[in-house]
């Protein structure tokens, strides 16, 4: 390696050698990782909420409504903020829902949502 | 017209599909974080800002990693996340109307030398090449940052900031010679 008191005495200035010195790489802080972890977390549990938020508020007319595929944006739009558990949580609650009512309409609306999905 | 299948985000794919992707992803968030968060600090100049950038540019990266991988073609996905951070840390600049702070606490140069006065030319001589960085253009001093800091190529290079091989290898030349001659200008007589 260069001594640098002899280019500053009067050789020509390595300015590679200088830039290879100067920027070097930083090591990022370990918080970072587990700071990127929680954000990524937040983000899928936000569109968790907001669809299981959704998914409890639906009336029967509201299901029902759900056949139409012009009435799909909602659901398609929080789940595209999320995360797959976050689309499949709509589906469990359309099941659950399914079950409860014996309603065999519900399980081709979720199909069809999972298709659209 | 692009194919609508091409556009599917991380959120809509099947499970199974998912688990894999976000795998994939896991290792290149490990594989590029201290590059992106390298790079992120020689722009901004501070770590606090460094940190909101590198999770910014992961978080851009993650909605778009499964189709940036279909359409890498087998290429490194560097320069694309590189380039994700240049473009977040060009409106990071446009929004607070500002330069970076010149990052000097971390250029400690030659840290296996012991004789002071060794030392100390170093340091004034890192400082100087700061200096001289900090007002180069600012598509000069990124494609140094990029070079030195991250070890790219000049294909990598081009591929981060849009720009030929050729026209990259042109820029990054320039950008020596530039601080070459500046350097000289104030070298002692």
């Amino acid at each position: 390696m260069r001594d640098p008191s002899e280019t500053l005495s009067g050789s020509t200035w390595d300015v590679e050698q200088l830039l290879g010195d100067a920027l070097r790489p930083i090591e990022p802080p370990e918080r970072l990782s587990a700071r990127f972890e929680d954000t990524m977390a937040a983000i899928t549990q936000a569109a968790a909420e907001e669809l299981s938020d959704w998914a409890e508020e639906l009336s029967e007319s509201e299901l029902s409504a759900l056949r139409d595929p012009r009435n799909w944006v909602r659901p398609v739009v929080a789940v595209g903020a999320g995360g797959a558990a976050t689309g499949a949580l709509v589906l469990l609650e359309l099941r659950r829902r399914s079950r409860q009512k014996s309603r065999s309409g519900l399980r081709s609306l979720a199909g069809g949502l999972r298709a659209r999905l | 017209m692009s194919d609508p299948a091409q556009n599917v985000e991380p959120a809509e794919l099947a499970p199974a599909a998912k688990a894999e992707l976000d795998r994939a992803f896991e290792q290149f968030y490990r594989s590029h974080l201290r590059d992106v968060y390298s790079y992120a600090y020689y722009r901004v100049g501070n770590h606090h800002d460094a940190e909101d950038l590198t999770e910014q540019a992961f978080l851009q990266a993650y909605r778009h990693f499964d189709r940036a991988r279909r359409e890498s073609d087998g290429r490194p996905l560097r320069p694309w996340v590189i380039r994700i951070a240049h473009n977040l840390a060009s409106n990071y600049y446009r929004d607070r109307s500002r330069r970076p702070q010149t990052p000097l606490e971390n250029a400690d140069p030659i840290a296996a030398r012991h004789d002071t006065e060794a030392i100390a030319a170093g340091r004034e001589e890192l400082r100087q090449v700061m200096a001289h960085l900090d007002h180069l253009p600012d598509d000069r001093r990124e494609a140094l940052i990029m070079r030195f800091a991250l070890g790219m190529d000049n294909r990598e290079i081009a591929r981060a900031l849009g720009r030929s091989d050729g026209a990259t290898k042109v820029l990054i030349h320039r950008a020596i010679k530039q601080l070459q001659e500046e350097m000289e200008d104030e070298r002692p007589e």
